[in-house]
């Protein structure tokens, strides 16, 4: 069952002699329970995919549909509702909230979620257990590592059990050994618990613990490689 | 709910991981906003409460009797004495008698007559030095000399304004006496009498007319100007409580008493001149002016201050609603910075008004030429510049948090335009 569906994604940026064609009508669907990578060079239109299936951006032309729900028809807060119910995200620059502890920066979606600030605490004392930083629960984004900081984005991500992840390039601000361990991680998350994952990445040795493999270039999907 | 803790949550930590010399430069002018609201205006119109204060301590008591307009003198003042003997809220109250004189300071030495005769035109009041002293502590202001013997005859005190090295310079207009001193005599002459008298004293203060009279005991002056009647010019009353209810009560019980058939009965705000209460208000509404373009500055200030801190933070407040954080529950957290700047430079600046300034003002107020000038800060007054200031500061705060949080989201996660 998928349940990611996109449908002729078109994305323009720009007017008249500057407008620019970044994606060129991209049909693609991803299955419940599936990890996918989607690789290509710089300037591909990866990341700019990435962003209109998880509802970070509207296609110029085409709809995006999740867990049933057609995405590009809900007005801003209710984007803002589908992504906090629906979805988590691992960004490449990390993205916690540098004034909140690692505890804290799991716990503000759950806390947006309704729960109470022990509920959320203890939610995000596990998801940090999950990823290995059971002693950093207190210390600030700035007093941890890269790799100790995705993996605190990660716990976030994660703490909510959305539907799906998205990961942007999430290893290309880490050293090999720190990006090793949060693929890893992601790999065990979505073999343990058949979480969908989608991934954008520009390394294939990454991108190989995947299921499947979409590879773009100039704005359209070129080959999808099925890894399992 | 949520969306308020969320903006607590946010908005507490940022205050509290903020640079602290920032957050104390921010509070800092909030402060001095809050000062400049309360202090400006409390000064300006603090001038024209000195002056009140100097005519209710000096002149007036608290409050005053005088004669009916259609009459020259209070009717029936051993009445109205009586009366007042009754009043337990009386502390005591002084019976004054008035009369216009001529004072000569050179009628001894001036042989030559195209010499210029040192004399002045003053009113000469009658008083009891002790009942006197009692009401308005009159030898406070005895500059040179001494205060009034109630024993002693032939003395009197002469207003500063009356002698020429206090009147710098207005001696021209309004006439004065020359090289006058403790010890030396003058005449006074009231109508056809004259009397020789030693100068006791000098009196100077800078409420009303207190600097510009001379005063004998008031047994002398009736016998000067043979006046047997006992019907007085004035009659200045000290309550125990120099509160306004109380003045207002003490009135109402003279008027009860119908004393207004006799005498003119006022508290001393009642009898301030008109020129005063004219004054008062024009400054209240300078002050209010002043305080309005403070306000301004400060919500631009805190404008500007939320702004660059949004700004600073467009791509964390991106990515906060990126995960689903509701925009109101971010822009609640640039509000409490805000509320949190204005409240705690607001509290400073209470603290430094009423613990520092409004003391150090009645203990050392500025020297004005017409009043000693104090800082007003009426409580109630103060909690009206606090709200206002409040309410400004937090719109102040929430427009460019809500400019900043409205943006697309992915631009904001991304930097672009």
């Amino acid at each position: 069952m998928n349940i990611i569906t996109a449908t002729n994604i078109h994305r323009t940026f720009g007017e008249g002699d500057v407008k620019a064609h970044i994606l060129k009508g991209i049909d693609l669907t991803v299955a419940t329970g599936e990890f996918v990578a989607i690789m290509g060079k710089s300037g591909a239109g990866k990341s700019t995919l990435m962003y209109q299936l998880s509802i970070l951006d509207e296609p110029s032309q085409g709809g995006v549909e999740i867990d049933g729900v057609c995405v590009s028809e809900l007005h801003e807060n209710e984007r803002t509702a589908f992504r906090l119910h629906t979805l988590g995200y691992v960004f490449q620059n990390y993205a916690l909230v540098p004034d909140l502890s690692a505890e804290e920066n799991v716990m503000l979606p759950l806390l947006m979620r309704g729960q109470t600030w022990d509920q959320a605490k203890q939610r995000a004392h596990h998801s940090l257990d999950n990823v290995d930083l059971s002693s950093k629960y207190r210390n600030l984004p700035s007093t941890l590592s890269g790799g100790e900081q995705q993996r605190v984005a990660i716990a976030r991500a994660l703490s909510g059990k959305p539907k799906i992840i998205f990961a942007d390039e999430p290893t290309a601000n880490l050293d090999t050994v720190s990006g090793t361990q949060v693929i890893e991680l992601l790999t065990r998350l979505h073999r343990g618990s058949n979480q969908t994952i989608v991934m954008v990445t520009h390394e294939r040795e990454y991108a190989m613990s995947c299921d499947r493999i979409i590879h773009m270039e100039d704005g359209l999907v070129t080959n999808i490689e099925q890894l399992t | 709910m949520r969306t308020l803790r969320i903006g607590f949550l946010l908005g507490f930590r940022q205050i509290q991981r903020a640079n602290f010399w920032t957050t104390t430069l921010i509070i800092f002018v909030m402060m001095l906003t809050f000062l400049n609201l309360i202090a400006v205006s409390g000064i300006l119109i603090g001038l024209i409460a000195g002056s009140e204060r100097a005519v209710q301590d000096q002149s007036t008591g608290d409050i005053i009797i005088t004669p009916l307009d259609d009459e020259d003198k209070i009717l029936q003042t051993e009445t109205i004495r009586r009366t007042l003997d009754t009043l337990t809220e009386v502390s005591s109250y002084s019976i004054r008698y008035q009369q216009g004189a001529q004072v000569a300071a050179n009628y001894k030495t001036r042989r030559d007559f195209g010499v210029e005769p040192n004399v002045v035109g003053a009113r000469v009041r009658g008083i009891d030095p002790i009942n006197e002293e009692a009401v308005t502590a009159l030898s406070d202001y005895v500059v040179e000399g001494e205060y009034l013997n109630p024993n002693e005859a032939g003395y009197v005190l002469i207003g500063a304004l009356n002698i020429d090295r206090y009147t710098d310079g207005f001696a021209d207009i309004t006439g004065s006496l020359t090289d006058v001193f403790p010890g030396d005599s003058v005449r006074i002459t009231i109508g056809e009498a004259s009397q020789e008298f030693t100068v006791k004293g000098i009196v100077d203060a800078k409420a009303g007319d207190v600097a510009s009279l001379v005063y004998m005991p008031e047994k002398e002056l009736r016998r000067l100007s043979s006046n047997s009647s006992r019907d007085a010019d004035e009659i200045a009353i000290r309550l125990a409580d120099k509160s306004p209810e109380t003045g207002n009560a003490v009135k109402a019980v003279l008027l009860s008493q119908n004393i207004d058939d006799l005498a003119k009965v006022r508290t001393f705000q009642e009898a301030l001149p008109k020129f005063l209460t004219d004054i008062k208000n024009t400054f209240s509404i300078l002050g209010t002016f002043i305080g309005a373009v403070g306000i301004i500055v400060a919500s631009i200030t805190i404008f500007i201050i939320i702004f660059i801190n949004a700004i600073s933070r467009r791509q964390q407040i991106g990515i906060l609603k990126g995960i689903g954080i509701d925009r109101k529950a971010i822009a609640v957290a640039y509000v409490l910075q805000s509320a949190v700047y204005a409240l705690t430079g607001s509290l400073l600046g209470v603290l430094v008004t009423y613990g520092i300034l409004v003391g150090y003002f009645d203990r050392n107020p500025i020297d004005f030429p017409f009043s000693d000038g104090i800082l007003v800060a009426e409580p109630i007054g103060t909690l009206y510049r606090f709200i206002i200031l409040f309410i400004i500061t937090l719109f102040a705060g929430f427009i460019p948090a809500w400019i900043i949080v409205k943006q697309n989201t992915l631009n904001s996660i991304l930097g672009r335009k």
